[in-house]
């Protein structure tokens, strides 16, 4: 009989006590797994975060955003000097433009109730109204929202009377590189980007619902201001309000709104993750605070905040379940030892070596913890996905009161110009945004069990078994045999 | 050859202190049968397990073939019991749970001897000691007192040591088995040079011995040969 077989057989001594053990070390060990499979996955989600957006700073000129706020526009002069601030690595600019449909236009014009400036739906002060006319209509409806945010802002006092039905903008948005007004890459679902973002063109992309509403495929034509774009490709930005929206080169844009050289936002990428806020300051400094506005994508930090209390609880959660699989280990280690006096005090008397003793005792603690560990391993896998959803809902819970205050910010940015970034959601109708996306992300999160996790979690079990077994009886056959034999 | 060199051990019982064991010095040579004799409770335990190296002296010492254990590192120690001394306990302190084989293989599996090896000899001892052979697989636990003995005599003699310290080996064993094991021994001494010294409270036993040694407060005292050696008489 060897050291091995005599181990197992020892693991299986006392039937009832061993499934006992099991069962205890199974439940622990099930739970450490799952909280840390569970902060793994959040932990992946967190850092797929920060690397897509979490490096992204946007200027807009001080106190304006959008159409909205007031002060005097960026230039391409400001765009060189945020390009030379350290840490930047990419500086895109956008033009934005608001586009109405021609029919609608005129029809409203001429019931004379949308009598803002310019005919159009220029807010109070802000960038000169670069409203266009196209023949796009938009792929969003007023509803309620979009009607109040436009009697807010358009209409001239025709009280008693029935508001008539209302459409929305399109935003048509020139930029300087193939990105959205958040500087993530855009997600061109057909057709191709539109080659050089530096030149004029008549290409456009379209979002996807916005082609849709109005029957446009790659290679259909529209117009703005009575001239033909051709559609090169359709993007998918995740959102309703995102979708309604065309893309088109930032020279064009500029051309269009007349205003040559001027960028109503300038989209910062800083090259990592911790450079991020000396960079903000760096280039609040360079521009100066009286000409611009620099954000962070705050909708992003507010989730990216979530995830890591979630990631932080599960953490915790991990950590106290495995320091609780490893004392249970420990204990019925040192208690199997020490239950085993006598019979470390034989075999030492017989002329075992300690190594063998201790050799003996560890393998039956890795019996023990294998057995526990499989069956923790199976509680885990199904145990974690929900674990991890159940962690991810509660913390959606405490974050859906966010956007609501993205909303609030939003229309506080009729009068304020603060707001989210990017100008999108600032718009009427806006529904968060670029939050509703990241919300998305975060309920998206789901816990997978990799391999190399469920080593790490068992491989500490098992470190924990070990020196639970092998330390007391070390020390026990470290005293005299007689001493042992004899007993307590 | 064993020496044993003014050993003492005391032990503190509340606030006195008991002297089983109290200057105690004797030799023997390699081959001897030898017994010790006395009350209960004289020292006789305390003294083997000294000489066995599972107890440390108060003072004195024992040498072994030119070798002090005082001041021997305990894994020379462990080696020392593993080889050269075969222990019988007085409480036999088998594992319960192996079998009567599993039990003898066990000193011969520390001393790294090859499974197939130990597996013959374990058998061939359990069959020397009269060990019914259908009871060599049976856990020890569910062995008889005397049965259990055997296998304690046979784990023993497991690694052919040069020095048998056997406590009260046939105190369990009714006289016509006494007698065998008795005869094992003898021929052991005689036909292996193995010493050998047994604590024994069975007169007959003690007078099939070379030398006799009675233990009394603590102080070895050696009876003078009433009659010629065990070989003569038997
Ligand atoms: N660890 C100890 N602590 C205190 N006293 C002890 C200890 N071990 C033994 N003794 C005492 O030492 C004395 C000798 O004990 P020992 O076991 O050597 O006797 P013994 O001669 O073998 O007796 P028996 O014939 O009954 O087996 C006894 O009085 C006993 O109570
Ligand atoms: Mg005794």
């Amino acid at each position: 009989m060897s050291v091995l077989a005599r181990s197992v057989g020892n693991a299986f001594r006392n039937k009832v006590r061993t499934a006992a053990v099991v069962a205890v070390l199974a439940v622990a060990i099930g739970l450490a797994l799952a909280m840390l499979v569970a902060n793994q996955a959040v932990g992946a989600k967190v850092q797929e975060l920060n690397a897509s957006v979490g490096t992204v700073l946007t200027v807009n000129p001080a106190g304006g955003q959008g159409f909205e706020g007031g002060g005097e526009p960026l230039t391409a002069e400001q765009a060189a000097t945020a390009a030379a601030v350290p840490n930047v690595s990419a500086v895109v600019g956008t033009q934005s433009l608001r586009l109405r449909n021609a029919t609608e236009a005129a029809a409203q014009a001429a019931a004379g109730t949308a009598g803002g400036p310019g005919g159009g739906q220029g807010g109070p002060g802000g960038q000169s109204s670069a409203t266009l006319t196209t023949s796009l209509t938009a792929a969003v409806d007023a509803g309620t929202l979009g009607g109040r945010n436009q009697a807010a802002n358009g209409t001239t006092g025709t009280a008693g009377t029935t508001p008539p039905a209302r459409s929305l903008p399109i935003t048509a948005t020139g930029i300087g590189a193939e990105v959205d007004t958040t500087g993530k890459a855009l997600a061109i679902t057909e057709g191709t980007g539109l080659g050089d973002y530096t030149a004029e063109s008549t290409s456009a992309l379209l979002g996807t619902t916005l082609a849709e509403k109005n029957s446009l495929t790659v290679g259909s034509t529209f117009t703005i201001n009575d001239q033909a774009y051709t559609v090169a490709g359709l993007f998918d930005a995740g959102t309703a309000f995102g979708n309604n929206a065309v893309y088109v080169t930032l020279p064009t844009a500029q051309t269009l709104a007349g205003l040559p050289g001027e960028l109503s936002s300038m989209i910062v990428t800083v090259d990592s993750l911790e450079n991020v806020a000396s960079t903000k300051t760096a280039l609040e400094g360079a521009l100066g605070p009286d000409n611009a506005d620099v954000t962070q994508g705050q909708n992003l930090e507010t989730a990216l905040g979530s995830l890591g209390s979630v990631k932080n609880i599960s953490l915790i959660a991990f950590i106290a379940a495995l320091g609780t699989a490893g004392l249970i280990i420990l204990l019925i280690m040192v208690m199997l030892v020490r239950e085993r006096r006598r019979e470390i005090g034989v075999l030492k008397a017989i002329g075992a070596p300690n190594r063998t003793i201790g050799l003996q005792f560890v393998l039956e603690a890795l019996v023990l913890a294998a057995l526990g560990s499989a069956a923790g391993a199976a509680i885990a896998s199904f145990a974690s996905g929900g674990i991890a959803s159940a962690l991810i809902s509660t913390n959606s819970t405490s974050t859906t009161a966010a956007p609501t205050t993205g909303r609030g910010a939003a229309m506080a940015g009729a009068a304020g110009g603060a707001g989210l970034p990017g100008g999108g959601a600032g718009f009427p109708g806006g529904q968060g945004g670029p939050f509703g996306g990241a919300a998305q992300l975060v309920t998206s999160v789901t816990a997978s069990a990799s391999p190399g996790v469920i080593a790490a979690g068992i491989g500490a079990v098992f470190g924990v078994a070990i020196i639970g077994a092998l330390v007391p009886a070390l020390l026990t056959a470290r005293i005299r045999p007689i001493e042992v034999l004899r007993g307590e | 050859m064993i020496e044993v060199k003014n050993l003492v051990r005391t032990f503190n019982s509340g606030d006195r202190t008991i002297k089983p064991v109290n200057d105690v010095s004797f030799e023997l040579e390699q081959g001897t049968l030898a017994s010790i004799v006395g009350k209960s409770g004289s020292g006789k335990s305390t003294l083997l397990s000294l000489l066995g190296a599972l107890d440390k002296p108060t003072s004195g010492d024992v040498v072994v073939n030119g070798v002090s254990l005082a001041g021997m590192p305990d894994a020379k120690l462990t080696e020392y019991r593993r080889r050269d001394i075969g222990f019988v306990f007085q409480q036999f302190n088998l594992i319960p749970n192996l079998s009567a084989v599993d039990n003898v293989m066990l000193p011969m599996e520390f001393a790294g001897i090859r499974k197939a090896v130990r597996l013959q000899r374990a058998k061939d001892l359990l069959v020397q000691v009269q060990l019914d052979p259908e009871k060599h697989d049976r856990r020890t636990n569910r062995l008889s007192g005397g049965e259990q003995q055997r296998v304690a005599i046979a784990r023993a003699l497991a690694n052919e040591p040069q020095l048998i310290l056997a406590d009260e080996p046939t105190g369990n064993l009714d006289e016509q088995t006494g007698d065998h094991i008795i005869e094992l021994l003898s021929s052991l001494s005689r036909n292996h040079n193995t010493t050998i010294l047994v604590v024994t409270h069975d007169r007959a036993l003690a007078n099939k011995t070379d030398r006799r040694f009675r233990l009394q407060q603590g102080k070895l005292t050696e009876e003078p040969a009433s009659r010629p050696v065990v070989a003569a008489s038997a």
